[in-house]
């Protein structure tokens, strides 16, 4: 069972760096792996240790400057690796930055054929940053892989897998051929944290770079890209109740709710 | 211009209708919309859908199944815009549809907005904390979020047709499961109290259901607590992943406040923290902030209500 698992070097939620006019600094963010691509990891890795093959990591940098940015994408993989990924693959191209999902999804394609065949591609069920849960039914779609997104538990069986896809309001049970994409949601399992040995050991497995030149994909573009990505302004009041008792700041915050209308 | 609507239920066509009209207002751009529902003709009310001049009912079909009815329908209609609620299957459905047609997509478009002259459509990146903005061009293909957008009240009925689905058979659907349903919705709850990790055992939590009762609202709860613990349902999960509220009140307790938290309960009109860590983040999306222990705080907070009898 061959596995490409899709990682994302994400924008790092907790270290978001804003100036002191309130403008976002994304050139300055540091990236780190996207949350829920974790679990696709672990998944990925949990198949293989049951079914045998091989785990390959795959990335597309999507933040820049490349040239700094690059190695941060590096580190991400090196976490793949070390939860148990075999070999990692990073696309660095200044001229795909800032990403978007219609060119990442055509790099991976790209990624997919040149070092595949896989049985399974798994990745997150959408990324931190950008939110977008398309990705694992783009890049089936070009692939003309089967899709399946959402799923909170998967099983390979023979020459097939079946997943619970957790809906809105229901779980839905399928079963799907492979090749297949499949997008995991956060309760699927809990990720490994690797050791420090396994860490050490991450640095001996091979992690590769290539341009779209490589694929064979110069001239890509966005078809449309963000026109400009601002702070959302909090326009929250930000008033910390405070007084010698709780008696009293339960009452002042009665008094506060009262005074907004929202309680009677 | 024509827009072609998908609808996993026919609510979903509402939503959609409504940012239309809310994109008609910023862009001027008048809208001819055909829908297609994953309803039975016989629960489709027109009278409820005004504004569409064609509905097609599918009936229950699987993404699959709508993907590979909807497809041929795109060559049908050469929509300007495809419009679905922000929903998993439709985000599945419409994902493929902008990958195979070459179409670019926006995923759950909160907001229209114009800059010199050009129509914005903006939507929630980066954990809610920013937005993206990207000029209106078409074709599109983008979700909106569930009862964001008012739908117009007036305009001609539809006609409803039966359709049959299409089949794709590379996945089939084995079982489906409901999800066990508390008799709760937070979505539509005017006041909600919010219960996280700060919260030592189930039991506890019976304080903020008493207070949520004292107010007249309902409880919900950030991830750890419906996901990891269990001790709550998933319906009062709040998040990106879960519920989504935006009611007149929500009082934070014990919530640290993550991202995919914040985003889902930032509609709030007026948002209270009360947590023992004041440098916790939800602190900064609050109105009102009480730096305290919840154990000794909810107590008291109770005890004043029913002292005011409210």
């Amino acid at each position: 069972m061959n596995i490409a698992v899709l990682v994302k070097a994400s924008i790092d939620l907790n270290m978001l760096r804003i100036d002191s006019s309130g403008r976002l600094l994304l050139d300055e963010t540091p990236l780190a792996i996207s949350e829920y691509d974790r679990n696709a990891v672990e998944e990925a890795v949990r198949i293989k240790e049951a079914k045998g093959g091989k785990v390959v990591a795959l990335s597309v940098l999507t933040w820049g400057p490349a040239a700094r940015k690059a190695g941060e994408a590096e580190n991400v993989l090196r976490e793949a690796l070390a939860m148990g990924a075999d070999e990692a693959h990073l696309v660095v191209d200044e001229s795909i930055i800032p990403g978007s999902v219609d060119t990442t999804a055509e790099v991976l394609k790209a990624m997919v054929e040149k070092l595949g065949p896989f049985d399974l591609v798994l990745c997150g069920e959408s990324s931190q940053d950008v939110l977008s849960s398309q990705m694992a039914a783009r890049l089936g779609e070009k692939l003309g892989y089967t899709v399946v997104t959402f799923a909170r538990k998967l099983e390979v069986l023979d020459g097939k897998i079946r997943a619970t896809r957790d809906l809105e309001d229901a779980l839905e049970v399928v079963e799907a051929e492979l090749p297949a994409v499949v997008s995991v949601t956060g309760e699927i399992n809990e990720p490994r944290l690797p050791t420090l040995l396994q860490i050490r050991r991450s640095f001996a497995k091979p992690l590769k770079r290539y341009t779209l030149a490589d694929l064979g994909l110069e001239g890509l573009k966005a078809k449309l890209p963000a026109r400009e990505i601002s702070l959302v302004t909090v326009s929250r009041k930000n008033i910390i109740l405070e007084a010698e008792s709780l008696e009293e700041v339960a009452d002042q915050l009665i008094a506060k709710l009262m005074e907004e209308g929202v309680i009677r | 211009m024509k827009a072609l609507i998908f609808g996993e239920k026919a609510d979903h066509v509402l939503d959609c209708l409504g940012f239309l009209a809310a994109l008609k207002g910023a862009s001027g751009e008048e809208f001819e919309s055909v829908a297609v529902v994953a309803v039975a003709k016989d629960e489709v009310s027109p009278e409820a859908l005004r504004g569409v001049s064609r509905v097609y009912a599918l009936g229950r079909v699987s993404s699959h199944d709508a993907y590979a009815t909807i497809l041929p329908m795109y060559e049908e209609v050469k929509p300007d815009l495809v419009v679905g609620a922000a929903t998993k299957n439709t985000t599945e459905v419409f994902s493929r549809l902008s990958a195979k047609l070459d179409v670019p997509m926006l995923t759950e478009v909160t907001e229209i907005s114009v800059s010199d002259g050009e129509v914005l459509l903006k939507r929630n990146v980066l954990g809610g904390r920013a937005l993206a903005a990207y000029p209106f061009t078409t074709p599109l293909i983008l979700t909106v979020p569930q009862k964001k957008f008012k739908p117009p009240e007036e305009g001609p009925t539809p006609e409803v047709v039966e359709r049959e689905a299409a089949k794709e058979a590379k996945v089939s659907v084995v079982e489906v499961k409901p999800k066990e349903r508390g008799a709760v919705d937070i979505e539509a709850a005017e006041i909600v109290v919010g219960v996280g990790r700060g919260f030592r055992s189930k039991e506890d939590l019976d304080m903020a259901f008493e207070l949520a009762k004292l107010l007249g609202g309902e409880v919900g709860c950030s991830r750890p607590i419906a996901a990891d613990y269990g001790w709550l349902p998933e319906d009062r999960w709040i998040g990106i992943s879960g519920k989504k509220i935006r009611g007149k009140l929500y009082i934070a307790i014990g919530i640290s406040g993550a991202p995919q938290h914040i985003m889902a309960a930032n509609d709030s009109r007026i948002i209270v923290a009360v947590n023992k860590d004041k440098s916790a983040p939800i602190f900064q999306y609050a109105d009102y902030g009480v730096v305290a222990d919840l154990y000794q705080f909810v107590p008291v907070l109770i005890k004043r209500l029913r002292e005011r009898g409210t």
